[in-house]
């Protein structure tokens, strides 16, 4: 057997180095939990809803007769809930046909004004679009909607446009010297 | 899991009905006493509509048109009961007015018990109940507050702090259409059309009855469609096909059976008898009144003797038809996206086509037993894609008179059906 010979400086050296990388491992693997679970991500988070609703109401209004009705829909469904791809698919024929009929063409760019109420796990955002040309049925190229986003497994996503009456209860809320943002049960 | 347990106890509601069979009001004509449904009921199966109260504005001026859905039947006497889908109701609820919930006698004869159920379990979590109490002391339980929204004395969407429930409803509904959980009740059914959800489409309207004899009845059985392709056995898309392109053709069929209309005709003998003289008569018969001389005249007059039973086989003929092709989905995902990436530039030639009326068209007549058939053929119809086609047809009957009054109204009815058009798609063997 062939002896090695090891300096006691070199042990202690070997020693040190050894610990570091574990520490080292061990914070790498643990900071971006932490970071996950801190403040800074809650801003981040509130970016992330009018960001999903801007991005959600443009693929709503972007229209181009000559693609197919569901690629239209599929679009709108990546951005969308379950439950709210099923009723924007379900209510969305008459208005397709209209579409085709009209040979619309049309891109949208829409804007967050700002969150009307917020139960921890939905929001309803009133968001400004803008419409390169008008849509059949209207001569608007500028608008105002209320829009429901829900927390989901896979983030913020649209889950349907407001109501009339909703919209107008949250109008007549407004106009109560006692309205609040931050609104809910939870 | 709340889902599952949402559709449980929505369904549960549906055993008070047994209640609606004690006593002499209309609902006893529509519940046996054990709560089964009354078997002489006519099933008008079920109607879509797209009323504007179920529809949801969006900006620039656009809309979703949603489908209120209802099964219906109609009562011996003409009422019309109605069991609106779970999402029909709620939005029934939320316009209680323009739906003509407030106008069925279900909301004035049995109060709304099981409605303020259905709405307590559909949306009472996604209220903010204690604004609710903060502003109207005076409801000292949400059913006194559902009670006010039925009647439009509160608006409820004033209340709301969660909003997506109203989706998963309507999702729920979908995946199941045979969730409702409420039956109302229409009076005076085709009298009263413009009130009942669904309107006139296939009531039955029984004209005025003898007083002798029992009311008449009318009994229908569903109609029979059929949509397939006929010939060749596998198409093939005309763009492979160019000689001949041959294209598949399409058949479609419907038998509506007679409507059985049974009346009865009162039916009066002469009899003769003996009754009292008018001034100016000359008496010649004893009308028996203790008289011991003539004091009456020898006449003769109607007596009611028996009802004589019509069985009327009336035809409801084919007013319209209409059939359809229309490539599915995931057939033009598949062009697009796998034939895309092997076939540079695959694209989706036609995916819809207007089979009848349009490439073919249809015919249609009643025999003497009042059977009436429609057949319709779409020849070489030239598919130029390969997938599965939806087939679709839809038809409206003319309804029913007998000697010129309404026996039953025309009726909306549909099938669906599939057909393959195939490609021949060159493969290397190794």
């Amino acid at each position: 057997m062939k002896e090695i010979p090891i300096s006691k400086r070199n042990l202690i050296i070997a020693v040190i180095l050894a610990v570091v990388i574990a520490v080292g491992i061990l914070v790498i693997e643990n900071w971006p939990h932490r970071t996950e679970q801190g403040t800074a991500v809650s801003t981040n988070e509130d970016n992330l809803v009018p960001a999903a609703a801007v991005n959600a109401i443009e693929k709503v209004f972007q229209v181009n007769y000559q693609e197919r009705k569901e690629a239209w829909l599929e679009r709108i469904c990546e951005l969308s809930t379950p439950a709210g791809c099923d009723l924007f698919s379900a209510g969305a024929d008459r208005m397709w046909e209209k579409y085709v009929e009209a040979k619309s063409v049309v891109t949208a760019a829409s804007q967050t004004v700002e969150k009307v109420a917020d139960n921890g796990s939905e929001q309803v955002w009133r968001m400004t679009i803008t419409l390169s040309s008008p849509l059949p049925g209207s001569n608007k190229t500028q608008d105002t909607a209320y829009v429901v986003l829900a927390k989901t497994e896979s983030g913020w996503k649209f889950d349907r446009f407001l109501m009339e009456a909703e919209i107008n209860a949250i109008l007549a809320r407004e106009k109560t010297p006692t309205t609040t943002v931050e609104e809910g049960k939870k | 899991m709340k889902r599952i347990f949402l559709i449980i106890v929505v369904l549960s509601l549906l055993i008070p009905s047994a209640v609606y069979a004690q006593g002499n009001d209309p609902w006893s004509e529509v519940f046996q006493p054990d709560g089964n449904l009354n078997p002489d009921l006519i099933d008008l199966g079920v109607t879509t509509d797209h009323p504007d109260w179920m529809s949801i504005e969006l900006p620039f001026g656009q809309s979703l048109e949603l489908d209120a859905n209802y099964h219906r039947y109609q009562t011996p006497r003409g009422n019309i009961v109605v069991l609106p889908s779970a999402s029909t109701l709620f939005f029934m609820a939320m316009n209680p007015q323009e739906s003509g919930l407030t106008s069925s006698y279900g909301s004035l004869g049995n109060g709304y018990g099981s409605l303020i159920s259905f709405l307590g379990l559909a949306a009472g979590d996604n209220l903010d109940w204690s604004r609710v109490h903060a502003e109207h002391p005076e409801y000292t339980s949400p059913d006194q507050f559902w009670g006010a929204v039925l009647n439009g004395h509160q608006d409820v969407w004033t209340y709301f702090s969660g909003w997506g429930f109203i989706t998963t409803l309507l999702q729920m509904t979908w995946n199941d259409g045979a969730l409702r959980s409420l039956y109302l009740l229409y009076l005076n059914g085709s009298q009263n059309c413009a009130a009942i959800p669904g309107g006139c489409s296939g009531i039955v309207t029984p004209p005025p009855l003898p007083r002798e004899c029992p009311d008449p009845t009318v009994s229908m059985q569903q109609p029979v469609l059929v949509i397939q392709k006929i010939a060749p056995n596998n198409p093939l898309v005309v763009g492979q096909d160019t000689e001949n392109r041959r294209g598949a053709d399409i058949q479609v069929r419907v038998t509506v059976p007679p409507v059985i209309f049974t009346w009865y005709e009162p039916i009066y003998e002469e009899r003769d008898v003996c009754r009292s003289a008018n001034s100016g008569e000359t008496a010649n018969c004893n009308t028996g009144s203790g008289s011991a001389v003539n004091d009456g005249v020898s006449d003769t007059e109607m007596v009611f003797k028996e009802c004589r039973t019509h069985v009327e086989h009336l035809p409801d003929a084919v007013a319209s038809l209409q059939a359809t092709a229309a490539l599915d989905a995931a057939s033009q995902d598949w062009i697009t996206g796998r034939l895309g990436q092997t076939h540079y530039e695959a694209f989706v030639h036609q995916a819809n086509f207007a089979l009848i009326p349009g490439i073919g068209s249809w015919t249609g007549g009643c025999d003497g037993g009042g059977t009436c058939t429609a057949t319709g053929q779409a020849l070489r119809v030239p598919f130029a894609d390969p997938g599965t086609f939806n087939l679709r047809m839809d038809v409206v009957t003319t309804g029913t008179r007998f000697r010129g009054v309404p026996i039953t109204q025309p009726r909306r009815v549909g099938i669906d059906g599939t057909m393959q058009v195939f490609v021949a798609l060159p493969a290397l063997v190794p």
